[in-house]
Parts: structure tokens; sequence; C-alpha cells
């Protein structure tokens, strides 16, 4: 049943991409979805000093709104901390990037935007200039001093470069046209409206919307049933959505090179205990 | 505990803080709620209830600070 790995684009845009991969199982495809999600880094704010925070809303709370802004992320200029050769707490120009907050609310009320914050560096600025980070009355101030980094998904929610990643089987639908009447009862079932009446008989249109559900499998009136949902147990259909901070292919990219370095890494652990093995044979 | 609108939705990270004021501006414009979130680009229903249900406390809040600061450039 297994073809030749074949992998091709459904839907692309500025946050989602939607491909179609053909001829790998559920291991792989679950592995990529658990690299993307966990594994591939991205940049966010991690510490925030306060200088100045008269507002109404706590340090810790501005600091975790902050943090959880997404930043556009430069993956080849910066790198991950435990990585880099400063080996400091503090990080250097190689691993951190600091940005500054510094609004005073004047006789009026104003609004704190992401866009306020000043960042050192121009490839590294929030992914939008909308978002609102707090509101100061009168002559309220806040001051920080705040550093972002580079990490990983499993540290923090805030370092996942996605906010949906999932997969599902290409789904296969049959009819039995000799079999169905046209009734229509599966038709007005389907969450999804992918069936059409077409001559009296039930056609499919979008089969890549059909979420499996079976239900017009249960609706059909005939024993055994006219139609038939199956899947393709070696195709699925692969869709994320990125939060902004990495482009969509890239993040795509990233993981696969991720999933190479583990799998090499993989292989040279079952290569080191097999010549292990053999010294041991050869001492006895 | 929510004074400001969250940046992001708390089930899938979406960011959604960006989106708050456009959809108050449109709502209050009389548009139905449903059309806004869908051209929004919100699709799935966590991200949608995060701006279905909140209420954005802060200003309420920021009245009192509003009126101390006044009373305070007076007495000076």
């Amino acid at each position: 049943m297994r073809n030749a790995l074949n992998v091709c684009v459904l839907q692309k845009d500025d946050s989602h991409l939607r491909l179609l991969i053909q001829g790998v199982d559920v291991a792989f495809v679950n592995s990529l979805r658990r690299i993307i999600i966990a594994e591939v880094p991205c940049m966010a704010i991690d510490e925030v000093m306060v200088i100045e925070n008269s507002s109404v809303l706590h340090d810790e709370i501005l600091a975790h709104r902050l943090g959880l802004i997404p930043l556009t992320t430069d993956l080849d200029n910066y790198k991950l901390p435990e990585e880099c050769s400063c080996k400091s707490d503090l990080g250097c120009k190689l691993c951190r990037v600091s940005l500054i907050l510094d609004v005073e609310a004047g006789d009026k009320m104003m609004i704190v935007y992401s866009g306020d914050l000043k960042s050192d560096d121009p490839n590294v600025i929030p992914v939008s200039n909308r978002i609102p980070i707090v509101k100061l009355a009168p002559r309220q101030k806040v001051k920080l001093e705040i550093y972002a980094r580079l990490s990983r998904g499993k540290d923090h929610a805030k370092w996942q470069p996605v906010s949906m990643c999932a997969y599902k089987y290409l789904p296969r639908i049959n009819i039995d046209e000799g079999k169905c009447d046209g009734c229509g009862k599966c038709i007005n079932i389907c969450p999804k409206r992918i069936l059409i009446k077409a001559n009296s008989v039930v056609s499919v249109q979008r089969v890549l919307d059909c979420t499996l559900c079976q239900d017009c499998v249960k609706a059909c009136p005939k024993k055994p049933p006219a139609i038939q949902v199956k899947w393709n147990e070696n195709s699925f259909v692969f869709s994320f959505e990125s939060t902004g901070a990495l482009p969509v292919e890239r993040i795509a990219f990233e993981a696969f090179k991720i999933l190479d370095k583990r799998l090499e890494g993989l292989l040279n652990s079952l290569a080191a205990a097999e010549r292990a093995e053999e010294v041991e044979g050869v001492g006895s | 505990m929510l004074m400001i609108i969250p940046i992001r939705c708390f089930t899938c990270g979406k960011l959604i803080g960006d989106k708050w004021e456009e959809y108050v501006k449109r709502k209050e414009a009389g548009e139905d709620p449903k059309r806004i979130l869908d051209d929004m680009g919100l699709t799935r229903y966590c991200c949608r209830r995060m701006l279905l249900s909140h209420v954005e406390i802060i200003d309420e809040v920021l009245e009192f600070y509003k009126e101390a600061s006044k009373r305070k450039i007076k007495s000076e």
C-alpha cells in the first residue's frame, strides 16, 4: 500500500498552510506536529524589569501580557540561550533582544499599544502594533526594561510558533449508485454540507472538508448503507496556523530540520550501543 | 480578573488582542457579531468566545484614578 512520499500544498496564505502529505504513516506526521508545537523555536519576551509602574495592572500581569505578544523572529541571527557561547544568565547580543517601554499619560486617558515598544533590533518587533497592553489614567506611568529570547514551545506556550497544528486522514467517500435512492437523509445530516444531490443520486463536493464523523453512514436507511466513509491510511491533510512569529514555510522547514537532527542522533546512539556491545563481547 | 482584553486566545493561543477595538467599533455600528468575527478570520469557537464574552472593566476602574488625579491637582 505504501507509495513514495508526495507533498502538495492545498492552501497557503500569510498565516495558514494546508498540505496533502501522501506515502507516510501516522508516526511521521504526528512527530512533525509535535515538533512544530514543541520544538520549533521562536522569539518572545521573557524578562521584564519594572522601573516604574503606576498603572492599574500589577507588575506580574503586565509582564505576563508582554510575554504573550508574538514577536517577529529572526532565526538566522539569534541563537537559543543554551546553545549560545556567552553561557550567561543575562544573555548577550547573539541570544537576547532588549526592548524598552516608556510611556506616561498626559492630562487624558491613554492606551499603551504594542507599537509603543521600542526594540533594539528592527527585525524583532511585535507582530501587530495595535495590541492594547494597558490603559493609563491621567499622569500614570509605565517604564520597563524588557528582554526577549528564543526558546521552544515545550518551555512555555508563548514560544509556540503556531496557534493551531493538526492533521487528519485523507477522506474517501464511496456512494453505491445502485443502492442509493436519493432520499437525502445523508445530505441533511452532514455538518460540513459536503453532499449534494445530482440526478437523483447523492454525490460529493469538497471531500477534504469531511471530518469522518460517519453521521451520513448512520443516517442511511439502506442496510448495509449505500454510502461509505473511509480514509486512506497513508495520506494526510496536515494544516497549521502561524501566530505571525515565523512565516509558515519557515516553520515547516525548521520542523523537518529538527526531525532530521533527532533521527541522526538516534542512529548515532544506536551505532554507539552496537559498538559497545561488540567491545564487551571481545572482552569476555 | 479580566480587566482588559487578553492578548491571546486562552485555548489555542491565537492573537486576539489587536482585534478587540475593531470588533467593538463595528459592533457599535450595528453589525452582526457573526459577520465581524468571520471577517476577522476567527474561525474556531475558542477564539470567537474570547471577543464575544469579554467585558472591558478597566475603563470603569480608571474612572477612580481619573477623579483622584483631579483632586490631587486641586489640592496642590
